[in-house]
């Protein structure tokens, strides 16, 4: 019920829908409409929270997706920013709360967000290198070499 | 008065991830405070991309001590929608009471350690040792007392046998009893009263602005729980009162927690009484089918998000940790700012520092106070700070 209402609130900014399970529901928007579609879900359904926000490396792209509260619903909008140059708008004018979720997504997948107030290292170390970020999948793990008996 | 600036951290005991705070003081008035984190960043999401569903448990428990049930139990039903499966009724049982007693452990806790910090150890000494009893029952059901190791995905590992019913029983009597001695205690103890009333104050707007979770948003008047909200394991058959309260300052942080455990006693009590029969896991192929998912679960310290990508492999492509802390960090920023009439004192820091988020690690913490203007600088240890803020 939900996600015809969504769907016919953005009208063609929504590329997919996917209702996961009971009060879980995925919507697919372009990155130019991200913020304008996330807006819209706010001011129509009143939504204040956000629980946190995802990246995730999909190949070519990272998918941002920020995870809305709606009562017990729980919207998830994503939107794929290309991997070189990645940059998306911010959403700590909409929702204060996400200062600190941009952040880490900007630490760990290099996505940048144009307007944030203060896009500072949150969890990475000072001293990690400025344009590796773990999270892609470019980014191998190191297996240490095991300390041989003498 | 000049402005000093206060670094605290990055070895901090109140909080369970080392974090480092600044904090401008003028005078005993906090004005401004700056938050770090990611001292303790381990890199938990990077490695459950190696390794399988089933290997992934343990890195998940791992996550976090005294909140492990709630984490395991959304990792282990988050796997589970991808599968479209629902487990047996008696499994979700289980996990109910199991993550209840957790939730019973972690507010005994909590309250023990507010006590500590403001100077009121009788109170830690009374709650630590009725947390015992909690610890037990923990033990006797899955065979340890912190990391529980009893989910798995399909289910529970292992089952409640009849005859551990009576004792968990007696201990839950044990339990109720100490627990409404405390809600005694806290109400009219006027150590406790002086050092958290008005003390830490975030107002509803403020919790709302700044998203935070648990307790602490319910301390300031807003009804939100995921077991009411978006119910999972058995919590949509067992009966709860979600606690409010409209104080916004410590004292509601710390009423809430004592009603809370009183809630979950019940809700322990109402499961045992209609635990029903049949298997406690079923059997789930080991690759899940692509897709991704969401999922929550009511941690004690609030909201536990996780989300998860499947590509069609034994491993995830993407494993996503929100624990409860990182919502309350905004909120805990607001806590620690002098605005208005609303000053925070400097010797009040650990105190509302240990509203959000109790830790068992207190570590040994240097505090450095700087003052720019003369190029002063002293050293005080956490047992000196904490003198001072007892005797003020």
């Amino acid at each position: 019920m939900l996600a015809s209402e969504i769907r016919e609130l953005l009208g063609g900014r929504v590329l997919d829908i996917k209702v996961q399970r009971t009060r879980s529901i995925f919507v697919t928007v372009k990155a130019e409409d991200y913020k304008d579609s996330i807006r819209r879900l706010a001011e129509k359904y009143g939504i204040t929270h956000i629980s946190t926000m995802t990246g995730a490396d999909s190949g070519q792209t990272i998918d941002v997706m920020p995870h809305l509260s709606y009562g017990g619903m729980k919207i998830t909008v994503k939107a794929a920013v290309p991997k070189v140059a990645a940059e998306i708008d911010t959403l700590t004018d909409i929702f204060p709360g996400a200062v600190m979720y941009e952040r880490e997504v900007h630490d760990l997948f290099g996505v940048g967000f144009k307007g944030h107030p203060d896009l500072e290292r949150l969890v990475l170390s000072d001293d990690w290198p400025r344009d590796v970020y773990p999270l892609r999948k470019e980014y191998k793990v190191i297996r240490p070499e095991p300390i041989r008996k003498a | 008065m000049p402005e000093f600036s206060v670094i605290i951290g990055p070895q901090h005991p109140a909080l369970k991830e080392p974090e480092s705070f600044t904090f401008w003081v003028d005078g005993e008035d906090v004005v401004r405070t700056q938050v770090r984190i990611g001292y303790a960043h381990k890199g938990i999401e990077k490695a459950a991309e190696s390794r399988t569903y089933i290997q992934n448990i343990p890195l998940i428990e791992r996550i976090c001590g005294i909140c492990n049930v709630a984490h395991t139990v959304c990792y282990t039903q988050n796997v589970e929608y991808l599968y479209e499966r629902k487990i047996p009724r008696r499994a979700e049982f289980i996990r109910t009471i199991i993550e209840e007693l957790n939730r019973i452990h972690s507010h005994l806790l909590w309250i023990g350690i507010a006590g500590h910090e403001i100077g009121f150890d009788t109170l830690l000494m009374y709650v630590w040792r009725d947390r015992e009893v909690v610890m037990d029952m923990i033990e006797a059901i899955t065979g340890n007392r912190v990391s529980t190791a009893l989910m798995t995905i399909g289910g529970v590992t292992r089952d409640i046998q009849p005859e551990l019913v009576a004792k968990l029983r007696k201990g839950l009597d044990i339990l109720e009893k100490r627990t409404e001695y405390y809600e005694k205690v806290v109400a009219n103890e006027s150590t406790v009263l002086v050092r958290t009333r008005g003390i830490g104050v975030l107002t509803q707007a403020e919790a709302i602005k700044h998203c935070a979770v648990g307790p602490t948003l319910r301390a300031s008047g807003v009804r939100s729980d995921i077991r009411a909200d978006d119910p999972y394991a058995a919590h949509d058959e067992v009966p709860f009162k979600v606690i409010t309260t409209d104080m916004c300052d410590l004292f509601g942080r710390v009423v809430v927690r004592v009603y809370e455990t009183i809630e979950s006693i019940r809700q322990v009590r109402y499961c045992l009484d209609h635990l029903p029969n049949g298997p406690i896991r079923i059997r789930l192929p080991n690759t899940p089918p692509r897709g991704e998912s969401v999922s929550r679960v009511e941690a004690p310290r609030g909201e536990d998000i996780h989300y998860v990508r499947s590509d069609g492999t034994d491993r995830p492509s993407r494993y996503k940790v929100r624990a409860p802390t990182l919502g309350n960090l905004a909120a805990l920023v607001e806590m620690l700012t002098s605005k208005g009439d609303y000053k925070v004192r400097v010797a009040d820091i650990p105190i509302v520092l240990a509203g959000i988020d109790p830790c068992m690690c207190c570590m040994d913490r240097t505090a450095r106070f700087v003052e720019p203007s003369k190029g002063k600088e002293w050293v005080w240890t956490w047992s000196q700070l904490k003198k001072y803020a007892k005797e003020r």
